[in-house]
């Protein structure tokens, strides 16, 4: 039976020390947004030493396609399919936003045993959807509104 | 014979102006990070293990 594992992906991700942020889907749930997503989409540092780390840790992950340093280099996005499940590497978001922009509004969590990431804060994440604009980050909207509204309470 | 349905539901009932369910969100949000995690991996492997069995049918 086929099985998605986030968790051994992040896993994979930051033991080869590569530097990224979680973002989209994922990033909404670990925020305590109540919404579902199968992939894992992340915005990876562009410095050239940690292509290197990506390209190596990609390798290992079995990925269905192969990018190059270049596809890692660029601002454009990817959809990998790894054997734990989809991975999106995204080289910016929202209005050209990459790694070293987003870093001030990620935060980091303790999301499994001895595995600590980086992910987008909820404000920076419906930010982002709302520049997008489009009918899929439209839909998740209400729910990340009320989402930090609530969040806000605490 | 059924109980009648009590006309107010509201004390059981939660929702936003728009619509969300602010029950499920604050049920998440008493979840650690970790806790999410885990149970947004598991949701996902329920419902593929679900789409298999279906697709077998």
């Amino acid at each position: 039976m086929p099985e998605v594992r986030p968790t051994a992906t992040l896993r994979a991700l930051r033991d080869a020390g590569v530097d990224f942020i979680v973002v989209g889907g994922l990033a909404a749930v670990l925020n305590g947004a109540p919404i579902n997503t199968f992939d894992v989409d992340v915005v990876h540092s562009r410095d050239a030493a940690n292509i290197d780390r990506l390209l190596a840790v990609l390798d290992a992950l079995g990925t269905s396609l192969k990018p190059s340093m270049f596809h890692l280099a660029s601002s454009g996005h990817l959809n990998l399919v790894t054997r734990h499940g989809p991975l999106d590497l995204l080289g910016t978001i929202g209005r050209d936003l990459g790694y070293r922009d987003l870093l001030a509004h990620s935060i980091e969590l303790d999301v499994a045993d001895g595995l600590r990431i980086r992910v987008l804060d909820l404000e920076t994440l419906i930010a982002v959807k709302e520049e997008l604009g489009g009918d899929k980050d439209r839909a998740v909207l209400p729910i990340l509104r009320r989402t930090l509204e609530e969040k806000r309470k605490l | 014979m059924e109980p009648a349905a009590p006309d107010d539901l509201s004390e059981l009932t939660d929702y936003s102006p728009d619509g969300v369910d602010l029950t499920l969100i604050r049920w998440m949000l008493s979840l650690t990070p970790a806790e999410r995690l885990v149970t947004h991996e598991n949701y996902l492997n329920d419902i593929l293990a679900i789409r298999e069995r279906n697709a077998r049918s």
